[in-house]
């Protein structure tokens, strides 16, 4: 166990300058820097500008600054922000998107566990094809239109909840960003617990239960959902990374400061570090979470071992 | 019994109150989009579009970050509410020299820094000489290069001394009369502004250059003014590669440069001079009558050398940053909102009416309409209403709709065929309906470089009309026929020319409508190219895309010389590759003039002469489109959508309340 988890830490590394360098030469090769702009800058101040960044260096110089600077995990300052390094920027937008996320998480695991289990229990009734109804919307709706739904709803014709905007945790404000972002997941969660419950609730040792006497409550609670929640759990470690790392359009649609808008707008900006190091962190977190993943299904399932 | 009439009087006062506050309550929701009720702080809420880059207001260029300094900074003018033309703000008054080519500003006594410092004729000196050092890097800083040595500053360029008599070489000894200068014919390369006349010449007094006021002592001839009105030093780059370049050019120059010595052009040099503490004087390279119109922009805005020389590049954070506005900094937090509030050091203080503003970073329209709708803000920045929601938008009496001081247009690549010409260039332009797509966009058509209706006594002169049929012709003789001579719209190169937009606002329908005009009057179908911005920016400034490019231009002061100033030079933001010696010529004639009216007349002739080049295609003025709730007072939809906040005020009477755009003349 522990050789695999080293040997997989030490397969990270070549990963990441993979996929930094591959980062950094796709910036280079966009047409444009972080100052073009509507509006001509006269050469010499380009220059100014050229000469302040270090752009004026040469490329093998600026590429070693930019492993250096992820060795030390310091990917110095914006070039759009002036004064901001990156390392702020990053510490400022991660509490707003994991916030996000784990809000969102956190409901579609409980939604969704309980909408999959009713169905399951009420097989073909009104139930469970209302709730697997909504689960297809939910899986066929994009969040860049359920948001606005929402708000138009919620917002602009009920007038319970704000539009947009970030007020921290709690608030009100976090309410329809994480639905909209916890929708799709809600639905595969529903879908995955109703298979798999309806599967554990045929077997064998469900009947026995039954045959022994116990009430259907402990039937449900202690027997069929440990079982049946075993694809929910290996569907929900990758689902958190995906929560927290891909809330882009739920941060653009309801203007929120984390890391998802941050990261659009560098793009557009051409800022370089800011880039790299959003991209860094992404994927130290992906493949961080993948490790956690596969270790996790090697104390979970007795059958895989390392 | 009087008791008895007064009380049958104050019940049916208050029954009749009730009943019209019922009406207009009613009759809100439909006059207004969603809620109007004043938010109960005397806070403003607005949305400024995208995150703000610095609050350094040397740094940025933006119109977002414009706002926000506009309530964090002051500079010695500020933007009129309505007109937007410079009104006295840190200078009291100001005089402006015979033939515009110094200005001297006279500073209140009472202006302080939000840290209780007062604000000198010094700090403008610092806040100048700082916002043109290279190593900044300000992209606004060609704005003050009409500023004596301000451009030589900024682009490190060195005077050439005699070791032996400390003797400066002189701009004048080395022009080559009639021609361009030497490197202006390298497109590459920003053309120099040409030196025009200064009136006062050495020996001169200050009080012959400037008009004589009674009871006014002229201030001091000092050995900085004469240095001012010495003629030009020679300036060179300090790049020994381009240095080479400029003197091979010039066999004069070659020989007189021996054996001397480069002096580097320093920030003591640049024509700002602290006369006293409250006396600042700008010399000018150039006699610029407009020059005192853009003096409110963020650029002049005065900031603190303390906070600057303490933190370095870290005096914007909210711990350390100093400002000079009438409101100043609560919390900046990023990507979200910038908070101020009202300044108690400020020098006007019991004139400002808000307690704060919040300034949102919101970018989707839609997101910003819903925040508007659900009133959770107050007002929003220009542009946001966009033209599919017009229909819908536009009878609401919270809609500010106003004509800016901003173009759109496309521009024609002159350099490649087809378009490089003319009668091609004449021929598209005459066979799009302007009428027709400024209906359709709700905005002002326009068939000129300069806006319309935007500078009062400038005679605009107008483009060529809609006229299909001609343009046909035009094609014919451009040789696009068949065999009977008459124009064939196979023969048209459409595999050459393409409109090139970026996805951005409203560009897409609007290209798709220009091409629609253009298959119906002419029979070509020219297809339409989607790039990224920077992308696309970098192919206008190469002149790589084909054909046709569309773009825009705000102005960055009130004067037409802001947009006639784009073909002034070949680089920069022409993006054309049309370029007349005889155009700039006439500019700078123009520019020379003391009398302003005479000054006009110059600029429309240069204008009617690049419009028969053609350029650019016109198709617009562009209108402000914002919506502020009717309690908001003291903002007004000006060309710039620039806002004075210290006018600012939120009205709970709802009889005071704007319905409708508020007028924009009188007091």
């Amino acid at each position: 166990m522990l050789r695999f988890i080293i040997r997989r830490v030490v397969v990270i590394i070549p990963m990441l300058l993979i996929i930094l360098s591959i980062t950094w030469g796709l910036i280079r090769l966009a047409p444009g820097n972080f100052y073009t702009a509507e509006k001509k800058l006269a050469p010499a101040i380009e220059q100014n500008l050229r000469e302040k960044y270090g752009l004026n260096k040469p490329w093998y110089v600026q590429y070693r600054k930019v492993l250096w600077n992820m060795v030390r995990f310091d990917f110095g300052d914006s070039l759009k922000y002036e004064g901001q390094s990156v390392n702020q920027i990053l510490l400022k937008a991660l509490p707003v998107s994991l916030t996000l996320g784990l809000c969102a998480y956190l409901f579609a695991l409980a939604v969704g566990i309980t909408t999959g289990t009713l169905a399951a229990l009420r097989q073909n009734s009104w139930i469970d094809y209302a709730s697997m109804t909504l689960a297809m919307l939910g899986i066929s709706i994009p969040n860049f239109v359920l948001g606005p739904l929402l708000a138009l709803v919620f917002a602009l014709t009920l007038f319970w909840l704000p539009p947009a905007l970030w007020e921290g945790f709690p608030s009100r404000s976090i309410i329809l960003p994480s639905l909209t972002l916890s929708a799709l997941y809600i639905a595969y969660i529903a879908r995955l617990t109703r298979s798999g419950m309806l599967e554990v609730l045929r077997s064998d040792y469900i009947r026995t239960a039954r045959a022994k006497g116990l009430s259907e409550r402990q039937v449900i609670f202690r027997h069929a959902l440990r079982g049946g929640l075993l694809p929910v759990v290996s569907f929900s470690g990758p689902a958190l990374a995906f929560l927290i790392t891909g809330t882009v359009v739920v941060e653009r649609v309801f203007s929120l400061p984390g890391l998802g808008n941050y990261f659009i707008n560098a793009c557009f900006n051409r800022d370089e570090p800011l880039i790299i190091g959003i991209v860094a962190f992404i994927a130290i977190a992906v493949l961080g979470f993948n490790l956690l993943v596969d270790i996790s299904y090697g104390i979970i399932d007795p059958r895989i071992r390392y | 019994m009087a008791d008895n009439t007064s009380r049958c009087l104050v019940t049916l006062l208050l029954v009749l109150g009730l009943i019209t506050a019922g009406c207009t309550a009613s009759a809100n929701s439909k006059l207004f989009f969603g809620k109007s009720e004043p938010p109960r702080d005397n806070v403003m809420r607005y949305v400024s579009g995208s995150e703000p880059e610095s609050l350094d207001p040397a740094i940025s260029d933006g119109q977002p970050e414009a706002r926000i300094y506009m309530a964090l900074y002051e500079g010695l003018v500020e933007y009129d509410p309505k007109t937007t033309t410079p009104i006295p703000a840190l200078a009291e008054r100001w005089e402006v020299n015979k033939d515009s080519s110094e200005l001297t500003f006279h500073l209140r006594h009472n202006g302080r820094f939000s840290n209780g410092d007062r604000i000198t004729a010094g700090d403008f000196v610092f806040t100048i000489q700082r916002g043109l050092t290279p190593k900044l890097g300000s992209r606004n800083a060609a704005l003050a290069y009409y500023i004596k040595y301000a451009q030589a500053f900024n682009e490190g360029s060195v005077f050439v001394q005699d070791p032996v008599n400390g003797q400066f070489l002189l701009t004048k000894d080395f022009e080559e009369d009639k021609t361009p200068p030497a490197i202006a014919a390298d497109p590459k390369v920003e053309t120099p502004k040409p030196r025009g006349p200064l009136s006062s010449q050495p020996g001169q007094t200050v009080a012959a250059e400037y008009p004589t006021t009674p009871d006014e002592k002229p201030d001091a001839d000092t050995a900085f003014h004469q240095f001012m009105h010495s003629p030009d030093r020679l300036t060179l780059p300090v790049d020994e590669k381009k240095r080479t370049k400029v003197v091979d050019a010039n066999p004069k120059l070659k020989s007189a440069i021996n054996g001397k010595q480069m002096v580097p052009v320093e920030a003591k040099d640049i024509g700002v001079e602290a006369v006293d503490d409250y006396t600042l004087r700008i010399s000018l390279a150039q006699a610029a009558p407009f020059f005192l119109s853009l003096m409110p922009h963020q650029f002049f805005r005065v900031v603190n050398r303390k906070a600057i020389e303490k933190y370095g590049n870290a005096w914007t954070l909210e711990q350390n940053i100093v400002t000079s506005g009438p409101f100043k900094l609560v919390s900046w937090k990023h990507y979200d909102r910038v908070i101020v509030e009202r300044d108690p050091m400020y020098w006007d203080n019991a004139q400002v009416k808000l307690d704060g503003i919040i300034f949102y970073a919101v970018v989707e329209g839609s997101t910003i309409m819903n925040l508007y709708k659900a009133g959770e803000i107050d007002a929003m920045l220009n542009h946001t209403v966009q033209a599919a929601w017009l229909d819908t938008i536009a009878p609401y009496k919270d809609y500010m709709d106003a004509p800016e001081a901003t173009t759109e247009f496309y521009n024609f690549n002159c350099s490649k065929p087809p378009t490089n010409d003319v009668r091609v260039r004449k021929a598209l332009n005459m066979s799009v309906d302007k009428k027709a797509v400024g209906a359709w966009r709700h905005q002002m058509p326009l068939t000129s470089i300069t806006p319309e209706g935007m500078f009062p006594g400038y005679p605009q002169p107008k483009g060529d009309p809609f006229d299909p049929e001609k343009a046909k012709g035009l094609l014919a003789d451009a040789g696009y026929v068949d065999g009977s001579g008459k124009f064939d719209p196979k023969k048209f190169p459409v595999d050459q020319i393409e409109i090139t937009i970026n996805p951005d606002g409203n560009n897409i329908p609007l290209a798709e409508f220009i091409q629609a005009q253009w298959k119906q009057n002419l029979g070509v179908t020219i297809p339409i190219k989607v790039m990224e911005q920077k992308t696309s920016l970098v192919a206008r400034a190469k002149l790589e895309y084909k054909g046709i490019f569309r773009t825009g231009w705000g102005a960055d002061y009130m004067d037409p010389f802001t947009f006639l100033g784009l073909y002034y030079t070949a680089a920069g933001n022409n993006g054309t590759g049309w370029w007349d010696p005889k155009y700039v010529a006439l500019l700078d004639e123009a520019n020379s003039t003391g009398d302003q009216q005479k000054r006009f007349e110059l600029l429309a002739r240069a204008e009617a002469m690049a419009l028969d080049a053609q350029p650019i295609m016109p198709l617009m003025t562009a209108s402000a489109r914002w919506m502020k709730k009717p309690y908001i007072k003291g903002m007004y939809p000006n060309a710039g959508s620039l806002f004075a906040w210290k006018w600012v005020y939120i009205e709970r009477d709802q009889a005071k309340w704007d319905y409708g755009v508020p007028s924009m003349t009188g007091p």
